[in-house]
């Protein structure tokens, strides 16, 4: 079906593809791996006509193809299905499905609303969407927002359908219900590509994958001839022989945050917890268990109706300002809304927790010598890319090493007590090896960690004890010899956990 | 990175002169080609009488501008310093006229109006500062709507009437050059200074750029926004007193047509209508050279017409160049 | 290999990117920066006579430098229009300048005029007070200056002010108006539109009715006096609740002729606006000259109209100058005592009704 030969692509001298090829049939699935900046996305662009390979030819259906726009592409049957997905909230279904041909009444420009419904409810039916056509897409939750992009790029008779990172923002049930339709696709005769991070899901989904490295193709075959270990040595270039710290268990350590009762109506309620000192402490259960509005309750972005916070033994009433002050630091999930100015230089991202510790006399005027040493130290410390220079946007940055500078930024203030919001999300796997060093580490100094995950092996990899969420309240507690896959699952699926486990 | 990534090439010099286009200091070489490529069609116009003429005229809009930047930075704006211009013209006057002013006469008459004048910049600077930081409102609305009512009680509460008969050392302020020179760069170089140097101008760019990861990074995003708004309100009331001093009067309607040139000022200079970009350098300069525009277009002795649409025309690109770097940056 | 080469990857990706988009944007710049010179060029080129601005000064015509506070309506497009040819006439060359409403504009705008060294300024001051330093600025520099339809406050500062008397040519109009009406004994209800009283000339206007109106006692009886603060609104809420408590009004007069839409309206939809000599005509008279009273005039509907006479005023303000230069006496007030325009003499004075002319080039302000 799509064919590529040697594709070379240089922007400005520096090549960012040298010579990828690989050949994939009608009904087969293509799994494309690689770190972030490894080409993936270039590839992807050339095959979608957003630019022209520099080097190389491309076939599809056995006759070159050479799309010289977007447009291009989808007229030769080429669908993108994107992580960040590309549909109008406020407009129905059927508008979405429908927005580049409405469907007319005759030949005057009105749109044909019962024509309209019908087809987008036949294409709704063939990918397993129970919603009705008139539903505004805003109304779905990520993964059926998923399932329209799917039905949209069936109605444009697509050939080859592109998955960019398609589950990073479903739950675990609607990425099984997204593979069961890919598995359909297949059977269609669709020709598939399956992009992620997530290599497990990729060599369970895929029939052939290719691994890209620095522009290069590093390695390729059946699904038969790789497995974890062997994709991730290959993507980074060296064999990670543990990806997760070797952790001593902490001895019996004094309370650093006691959470008594806490209760926010349609939040949380009644959660009560400790967290010692050098511990890491797992939160985990499904998206909108509680684990989120939890953090930003303890870090004061939230409010709270009833219950208590102590840290280091005083009551803390948690808000920003004060809750930095008494040691709190809260790294978000969301790192490029509330976690970074993105376009800020990296150098001031850094300073920005810790700024007030350098303003000196009644105007704050800032010692620059000493911020800038405290900047060079930290960034040394979080191992940040040393090629990025200070003044440049943090958005140039990879999205490990934004990371890093949000970790570094609170890493300056010395905190007592971290809150972790999916530290690791859409991050390559050599940075989340050294972010996951990193927060062993500062465990190890003394502080407290509490990390909210929605991959349980990391949390199993990380934390010393987990604590699991369903609808707000905490249904299960697991010590790190108890870790277990299932009980955490029906924990966080809402079942009690059996007597005597709570203690 | 990217530019040195691009400076590196040589080759590439259509490149680097659109990178230069769209940085900061666009708007300078614009000046400065825009000058060497008037003086032969404009004869009398590299005068050092009509240079100096230019930069007298334009030292209050500098002061003006300098503090909208600051707004524009931390992601707000501020219309309504035209009408605090206004405002603080007729208190100022009414303080200290010797016609029919309270102190009229009085040796306290010119601090003491200065004084009112700067305190009714602080007022309204600060009214419009609560209503953005407590009550959340947007800038837009709530500094339109300032605008209306001062400008609205200005005018009644003067009934429309200028108020002359100002002490003579007042006057100088505005209209000698040389003081008029000082105040206004002493108030650019203290707000050049405090944006740079201080923890409350780097705060003021955190809260422009991201003011929820600002928030939770334990800037105290409501107090610098509203130090922020009273700032600018200070500025125009300085510019006030430039402009009253200048034109011996208090008036109700001084300023009043000036808005687009404040924005745009700042604008021209590289200072984003998005927040988190600008600096006073860069509005100094935009205010340079819409005061060589303005200037040099009038010796082309173009029409009024030519004139307006020629300066919307270069507003318009500056803004669309505030787009196009922005796109860059996330690029 | 680790994160550094990731990021170079990176990075090379990200300087490609940014090199694209410049790439597609510099055709757009260098294309936006030559029209705008383009636009800049073209435009001066096809100026009017001076346009090709030489420095003033020295040999040659004399050069005369004329500030507009404002060009918002007909009236200042006329008279600017007015100073162009009078000065063409007279083979001077004129620079022009408009402020926008703003004093701190006009009195650099002047101060530059001063550094190129015209030999003398006309002067739409922005208002009484502020144009003070303006006229401060020309006395030092010894440059004659003079100011256009606004006297200035006292000051010691020297100027000639060209005025129109609104009060003469206002009484003037209306008195050819009643005359006319109260011919054969007629007695009239009647209605005079109010200007703002904060303006001096809307005081003069009113003062002139007055005083006709109470020369004829008996004979005109005035009914509603409509304040309209000079606001068409206004004034279209004033005629239409006047008309209703009054409905037998048979004469109106309006403090200026930017009002008539509303008057016109009003008499409309009281069906009570018919042609002079028709039965049930509403007597109308207004102040200005301009456009809309011209074509009134011509139509038939329009009794009199009183008229500033901008082509005296910009004749009588550049001889002032031409006077002040060659060391003469000229008075500090020079009067405009304008001309009524009516339906007995459209066809001889038209050409001297600034509104006439503007209304003859198809409502097209000159210009560019």
């Amino acid at each position: 079906m799509i064919a590529c030969r040697g594709i070379v692509k240089r922007f400005g001298g520096v090549p960012v593809l040298r010579g990828v090829s690989f050949a994939l049939s009608g009904g087969r699935t293509l799994g494309l791996v690689g770190e972030n900046g490894a080409g993936k996305t270039t590839l992807m662009n050339i095959l979608g006509g957003h630019y022209p390979p520099d080097e190389g030819r491309m076939w599809l259906g056995g006759v070159p193809y050479v799309p010289r726009h977007p447009q291009d592409a989808a007229r030769c049957g080429v669908a993108f299905i994107h992580q960040e997905l590309n549909l109008f909230g406020n407009l129905s279904i059927a508008e979405n499905l429908f927005l580049t041909a409405f469907p007319t009444v005759g030949r005057l420009p009105c749109i044909h609303r019962g024509n309209l419904r019908r087809r987008a409810a036949a294409l709704l039916e063939e990918v397993g969407l129970s919603a009705g056509p008139d539903t505004p897409v805003e109304r779905l939750s990520a993964g059926e927002q998923q399932l329209v992009e799917i039905a949209k790029a069936l109605s444009l008779d697509a050939r080859l359908m592109i998955f960019d990172e398609p589950t990073t923002s479903l739950t675990r049930q609607e990425t099984e219900r997204l593979f069961a339709r890919m598995g359909q696709l297949r059977v269609r005769g669709l020709s598939l590509i399956y992009i992620s991070h997530n290599l497990e899901d990729v060599l369970r989904l895929c029939d052939d994958i290719v691994v890209l490295r620095d522009g290069e193709q590093v390695g390729g075959g059946p699904r038969a001839a790789f497995t974890v270990d062997r994709l991730v040595s290959m993507m980074v270039g060296r064999s990670i022989t543990r990806l997760f710290p070797a952790r001593a268990a902490p001895v019996s350590a004094p309370p650093l945050l006691e959470v008594r009762h806490l209760t926010q109506p349609g939040m949380v309620a009644d959660i009560t917890f400790t967290l010692h000192r050098g511990e890491v402490l797992g939160l985990a259960g499904l998206m909108g268990s509680g684990r989120s509005e939890l953090a930003r309750i303890l870090f004061g972005l939230d409010p709270f109706a009833r219950g208590e916070i102590r840290l280091a033994g005083r009551p803390l009433r948690p808000a920003p300002r004060r809750s930095i002050r008494r040691g709190l630091a809260l790294v978000t999930e969301n790192r490029r809304e509330e976690g970074l100015c993105l376009e800020a230089a990296i150098a001031d991202n850094l300073a920005l927790v810790t700024l007030a510790a350098h303003a000196r006399g009644p105007f704050g005027w800032l010692e620059r010598a000493g911020l800038r040493r405290a900047i060079e130290g930290v960034r040394g410390a979080v191992r940040l890319t040393p090629t990025a220079p200070d003044a440049a946007p943090a958005s140039t940055l990879s999205g490990g090493n934004q990371q890093k500078v949000v970790l570094a930024k609170w890493l300056l203030a010395r905190p007592a007590v971290w809150i972790l919001d999916e530290p690791t999300r859409g991050i390559d796997v050599g940075a989340k090896s050294e972010l996951y060093q990193l927060i062993s580490d500062l465990a190890s100094e003394g502080t407290g960690v509490l990390v909210i995950s929605s991959e349980i092996e990391e949390l199993f990899g990380l934390c010393d004890r987990i604590l699991v969420l369903s609808r707000g309240e905490i249904r299960d507690e697991l010590a790190r010899d108890a870790f277990d896959r299932e009980r955490v699952l029906r924990a966080a699926l809402g079942e009690r956990p059996r007597p005597g486990v709570l203690s | 990175m990217t530019a040195e990534a691009t400076a590196s090439r040589p080759s590439r010099s259509g490149l680097r002169w659109g990178r230069l286009l769209l940085s900061d200091y666009a708007v300078l070489v614009l000046s400065a080609g825009w000058f060497v490529g008037v003086m032969p069609l404009a004869p009398g116009f590299a005068t050092w009488e009509n240079l100096a003429n230019l930069v007298g005229g334009m030292l209050p809009l500098l002061v003006v501008a300098t503090g909208q930047t600051l707004v524009l930075i931390t992601g707000g704006i501020d219309l309504s310093v035209t009408s605090t211009i206004a405002l603080a013209s007729v208190v100022g006057a009414r303080v200290m006229s010797g016609d029919s002013g309270w102190l009229g006469g009085s040796v306290l008459a010119v601090p003491a109006g200065v004084a009112a004048m700067l305190a009714v910049g602080a007022a309204v600077g600060g009214l419009n500062g609560a209503a953005v930081t407590v009550l959340r409102m947007p800038p837009f609305i709530v500094t339109l709507t300032t605008m209306m009512f001062v400008s609205g009680f200005a005018i009644w509460w003067t009934q429309s009437r200028n108020i002359g008969g100002l002490p003579a050392g007042f006057v100088a302020i505005g209209a000698r050059t040389l003081p008029a020179l000082l105040v206004a760069l002493g108030v650019a170089g203290a707000a050049h200074a405090v944006l740079t140097r201080s923890l409350a101008g780097r705060w003021a760019y955190a809260i422009g750029h991201n003011p929820r990861a600002a928030f939770i990074s334990g800037v105290p995003v409501r107090r610098v926004t509203l130090l922020v708004y009273v700032a600018c309100g200070c500025g125009a009331a300085v510019a006030s007193v430039l402009y009253t001093g200048r034109l011996e009067a208090g008036s109700p309607v001084h300023g009043q047509r000036i808005l687009l040139d404040v924005i745009g000022a700042a604008v021209l200079g590289g200072t984003s209508l998005f927040g988190g970009r600008g600096t006073v350098v860069g509005t100094a300069f935009g205010v340079l050279f819409l005061g060589l525009l303005d200037n040099s277009l009038n010796l082309l002795n173009l029409s009024h017409f030519t004139i307006m649409m020629t300066k919307g025309a270069v507003i318009l690109v500056a803004a669309w160049m505030d787009t196009v770097r922005r796109r860059l940056d996330t690029a | 290999m680790g994160p550094p080469e990731n990021r170079d990857a990176e990075a090379g990706k990200l300087t490609a990117r940014t090199q694209a988009i410049m790439k597609r944007m510099l055709p757009m710049l260098r294309g936006i920066g030559g029209l705008a010179l383009a636009a800049v060029l073209g435009l001066s080129g096809c100026g009017r006579p001076g346009g090709t601005s030489a420095d003033a000064g020295g040999q040659g015509p004399m050069t005369v430098g004329v500030s507009f506070e404002t060009l918002q309506t007909e009236f200042w497009v006329a008279a600017l229009e007015a100073f162009r040819e009078e000065l063409g006439k007279r083979n001077m060359r004129m620079l022009e300048a408009v402020a926008d409403g703003d004093a701190n504009r006009q009195l650099e705008q002047v101060k530059s005029f001063i550094t190129r060294k015209v030999d003398g300024l006309v002067v739409v001051p922005k208002d009484a007070k502020t144009i003070i330093p303006v006229l401060k600025s020309a006395n030092r520099a010894g440059i004659p200056i003079v100011l256009f339809n606004r006297p200035p406050d006292k000051s010691e500062a020297r100027s000639v002010t060209v005025v129109a008397d609104n009060y003469a040519i206002t009484r003037a109009t209306v008195d050819y108006m009643v005359r006319q009406a109260v011919r054969g004994g007629r007695k009239h209800k009647a209605m005079i539109l109010i200007g703002d009283l904060g303006d001096i000339n809307s005081i003069g206007r009113r003062d002139g009715f007055d005083d006709v109106v109470k020369a004829h006692p008996g004979a005109i009886e005035v009914v509603a006096r409509i304040p309209t603060e000079w606001n068409q609104e206004k004034a279209l809420a004033g005629v239409v609740n006047a008309l209703q408590a009054h409905p037998d009004t048979s004469f109106i007069f309006t403090s200026s002729d930017f009002l008539f839409p509303s008057v016109v309206s009003a008499l409309k939809s009281a069906g009570k606006y018919w042609k002079v000599g028709e039965p049930g005509h509403v007597w109308l008279g207004g102040f200005d000259g301009d456009g809309m009273a011209y074509q009134m005039l011509v139509d038939g509907y329009l009794d009199a109209d009183g008229v500033q006479d901008v082509y005296f005023e910009a004749a009588a303000a550049v001889q002032a100058i031409v006077d002040l230069k060659a060391g003469k006496a000229v008075p500090e007030r020079i009067e405009d005592v304008g001309f009524v325009i009516h339906q007995g003499n459209v066809k001889e004075m038209a050409p001297r009704m600034w509104g006439a002319r503007t209304r003859r080039q198809g409502e097209r302000p000159p210009g560019p």
